[in-house]
């Protein structure tokens, strides 16, 4: 309604759908880990369209790279923690 | 001369008196008064063109009154000069002007289309159900009219309306009436549809005897009055529907639009006149705020209550600046030429968004506090001084708006902060009052219904101005509005979060807030005080959830939606938004089930010991299903048609229904709501409104069964128990469910193996 640009999840879900010949090239293992990175970027639209930068997709990818680096720092401390007990 | 105090009925054009007022006196009188009553609109443009102009309207039309002057244009931010063209009467304007726009279509013209009641009000002050002052003459002219109340007071006396209410016995669209209900207070009549003339006759002598002020019926628009005006036609019976003699009553058409992505129809409209004729079934919101709200909505935008009841509330606000425009000599855009000011692209990405919408952290949340800006944006609008005319270039002064290319200038009040103030304010000051009121005082229904009618307004007032046909639209002001309201939702999340709060989600105006210690009012305050001190806007708390559960999206759990949620405040109230309960388009079957589930949770202590006695009653539920022991009526599927039949491809549900009325002769429109159950077989669907009763046993259990399990586990699903759990446990043994919680995990392990 009365935009003259697509909202930003619009713009995600055209994005991600651009990408359907390469997701289907992939095994159907592969597939199912490229759409938990695209739930990653869909759990950030807000900031990305704050941001409004006119290439969304860098802010996709860095989306993606957040929540892995967040399993990541979460899982360094689960192992710190597991280290610990174990000591 | 005759002086009386009384109320402004209704008022309308008439080609031989000008203008026609009706007015209920206080001592029970009802008057018709006249005046001549000549309006002026205005033309623009080159002064050469201007001469021509009236060079010719002097010679064609020596009844008009002509004059060189200057209004304030509030696309230009100046006086531009103009040429007044005033006729004698309100019913020679159109004629007129559609003769000068023909010769002189490179003109700009202003005040064209304006309502009567607006160009009325402006000049006298004396809007539409206002208490005032009459000066009349022996033969009714009207000398001098004085309101005597604002419409923005709070209080008013109650109007004096002597009220009929006229209703078929059925929804006349569903099944055949076989009466209709009359009722003057303390009188009913039943009138019979066989004897059309026996029925005429005694509607007849009811409206003469009682002569109501207002008519409110059911079907009235589309049905009732049309019909009865048929049928009085047919057999020469006057039922006197008007009360300005020699005079039918007004037909508008149907109409059918698109507005805030979905289409809308309104149905056909009769308006009376001399006499108020309101269909509950075609007004605006009615369900929401009924007469009150309507007669509110009516003082406040100066339209009469016949056509405030039934337009959106945008025209509604529409109306509110167009009077606040003329009243200030602003001109009335009769064609609006407005483009866009230029941006530079990366700009016009930082302009062109809406609301702060954050996608909120899926799943169950406990202690969680709900807190939202009071009419977020009407309150920026009229603090920020937001309106065509303040808007300025980088440049040029003013205060910057975040993050795009222009300022606003702050030195006199614009157009439309001036408009819409005193409606905030009024609606506030409802809103504070309705605070202290005991929840059963006698105002307080009143002053509900009233506040949500200027809700309404206010919501629309932003909208309004992106609007392109707005009259005073501007995108630039729509811009800064969601600028201002980005900028106070980030400002407050950062505030929360430096107070030690984890922010579960924001939406436009409101944040759902979670502090580790802070989980009573008292603790919230000081969060809302740093608020308020910093955004400047006022921002209040909803309440403080026992536990809110955000939902996912419909196709994809994993991925989060705002506003599907539903949760319990502290104080009990269960709060659901999104999810079917809340949906129209949701059987009650399932509706009522999702509903008592999270009735259950909510009650509980530890929601986790409700889950065997929810699938209990989910058991049960299907059960009567199976055995038709469901009323039909609670399985109706609502859905808007959203466009012609034949432009589906693989027609869904809703249309298929459409499709079967369209063989019976009912024709449904794209945006309206069509009826269905689903059945076995082809097409999987019977439109509710076909003649006859659909048979019990067509009906798609497995369909019904298969929406509820899926409500069921939206609700469920947080403390362990998704959809296809549901679905398996519908089908195990009953006893094995009085285990605790826990131990049905297994079960599923078990099963998914």
């Amino acid at each position: 309604m009365g935009r003259t640009l697509p909202s930003a999840t619009q713009n995600l879900h055209s994005q991600e759908g651009s990408l359907s010949r390469f997701r289907r090239a992939l095994r159907r293992r592969d597939q199912l880990v490229l759409d938990d990175l695209f739930d990653a970027a869909y759990k950030h639209i807000a900031a990305v369209a704050y941001a409004a930068n006119l290439m969304p997709f860098e802010s996709y990818l860095l989306c993606m790279l957040l929540e892995e680096h967040k399993a990541v720092m979460r899982l360094q401390n689960e192992v710190a923690e597991l280290k610990d007990r174990h000591d | 001369m005759i002086e009386f105090e009384g109320w402004l009925l209704d008022l309308f054009e008439d080609r031989d008196d000008g203008l026609v007022l009706y007015a209920m006196a206080r001592d029970g009188g009802r008057h018709r008064l006249t005046t001549a009553f000549p309006v002026t609109f205005y033309a623009l443009g080159k002064n050469t063109a201007l001469r021509s102009l009236w060079k010719y309207l002097r010679k064609a039309y020596p009844f008009v009154r002509l004059s060189r002057t200057s209004r304030m244009d509030v696309f230009v931010r100046d006086e531009a000069p103009v040429l007044a063209i005033t006729v004698p009467k309100p019913s020679d304007l159109y004629r007129v002007f559609h003769e000068v726009e023909n010769r002189y279509p490179s003109l700009d013209y202003a005040d064209v289309d304006v309502s009567i009641s607006l160009r009325f009000a402006a000049a006298t002050g004396a809007y539409p159900l206002a208490r005032c002052h009459f000066e009349v003459d022996e033969a009714g002219l009207l000398l001098h009219v004085r309101p005597l109340e604002s419409p923005w007071k709070i209080d008013m006396e109650p109007l004096p309306f002597t009220s009929m209410y006229i209703a078929p016995n059925v929804n006349p669209h569903h099944k055949k009436p076989h009466y209709i209900r009359a009722v003057i207070h303390p009188r009913v009549y039943r009138l019979g549809l066989s004897d059309w003339s026996s029925t005429l006759i005694t509607l007849r002598r009811v409206i003469h005897r009682f002569d109501p002020d207002l008519i409110i019926t059911r079907w009235g628009d589309t049905w009732l009055l049309p019909l009865l005006m048929e049928k009085s036609e047919e057999l020469d019976i006057d039922l006197g529907l008007n009360r300005e003699v020699g005079r039918q009553p007004k037909i508008l058409e149907a109409r059918t639009y698109f507005s805030y992505g979905q289409i809308i129809h309104r149905g056909q409209q009769v308006h009376l006149f001399g006499r108020l004729h309101i269909d509950r079934r075609n007004a605006v919101s009615w369900g929401d705020y009924d007469l009150e709200g309507a007669i509110e909505t009516c003082r406040v935008t100066a339209l009469p209550l016949q056509t405030s009841a039934r337009v959106s509330p945008g025209t509604g606000i529409s109306s509110i600046e167009i009077l606040t425009a003329l009243r200030s000599g602003v001109l009335v855009p009769y064609q609006k030429q407005q483009a866009e000011i230029l941006k530079p692209v990366d700009t016009l990405y930082s302009a062109d968004q809406g609301g702060m919408v954050y996608q909120p952290l899926i799943g169950l949340h406990h202690n969680v506090a709900m807190i939202d800006f009071t009419s977020m944006y009407p309150a920026i609008l009229v603090n920020k001084n937001i309106s065509p005319e303040t808007i300025l270039p980088l440049g040029k002064g003013g205060s910057p708006v975040p993050n795009l290319g222009f300022a606003i200038d702050n030195r006199v009040e614009g157009l439309i902060p001036r408009a819409l103030r005193p409606l905030l304010e009024k609606r506030i000051e409802i809103k504070r009052r309705l605070l202290i009121l005991d929840k059963w005082a006698d105002e307080t229904e009143g002053y509900a219904r009233r506040a949500s009618s200027l809700k309404w307004l206010l919501v629309v007032c932003f909208g309004y101005l992106g609007y392109r046909n707005a009259k005073f639209g501007q995108i630039e002001a729509h811009q800064a509005i969601t600028a201002y309201s980005r900028e106070a939702l980030l400002l407050s999340k950062e505030i929360a979060e430096d107070m030690g709060y984890e922010v579960i989600h924001m939406y436009v105006d409101g944040l759902w807030v979670r502090h580790p210690d802070r989980t009573t009012p008292e603790d919230i305050f000081p969060l809302i005080d740093e608020i308020e001190r910093r955004t400047e806007l006022p921002i209040a708390l909803d309440g403080i959830y026992k536990w809110v559960v955000f939902v996912g999206s419909r196709n994809n759990k994993n991925r989060p939606v705002a506003n599907r949620y539903f949760g319990v405040f502290q104080s009990g109230e269960i709060k659901v938004r999104g999810i079917d309960a809340r949906r129209h388009d949701c059987a009650s079957y399932v509706r009522e089930a999702q509903l008592r589930i999270i009735k259950m949770l909510a009650k509980s202590d530890d929601p986790a010991e409700t889950l065997p006695g929810a699938v209990d009653y989910l058991k049960r539920h299907i059960r009567a299903l199976q055995r038709g022991e469901i009323d039909l009526e609670s399985l109706i599927v609502r859905q808007r048609l959203s466009r012609e039949l034949d432009a589906y491809r693989s027609p869904p549900p809703a249309a298929r229904a459409a499709m079967q009325l369209a063989e019976a002769g009912k024709v449904i429109s794209p945006g309206q709501k069509v009826a269905f159950i689903h059945t076995l077989g082809k097409p999987g669907v019977v439109a509710w409104d076909l003649p006859g009763q659909p048979d019990p046993r067509t009906v798609d259990v497995a369909r019904y069964k298969s929406l509820l399990l899926r409500a069921a586990g939206i609700v469920l699903e947080s403390w362990g128990l998704d959809e296809d759990q549901l679905r398996r446990l519908m089908v195990t043994n009953l006893r094995q469910l009085r285990l605790p919680h826990w131990q049905l995990k297994p079960i599923n392990q078990h099963q998914t193996q």
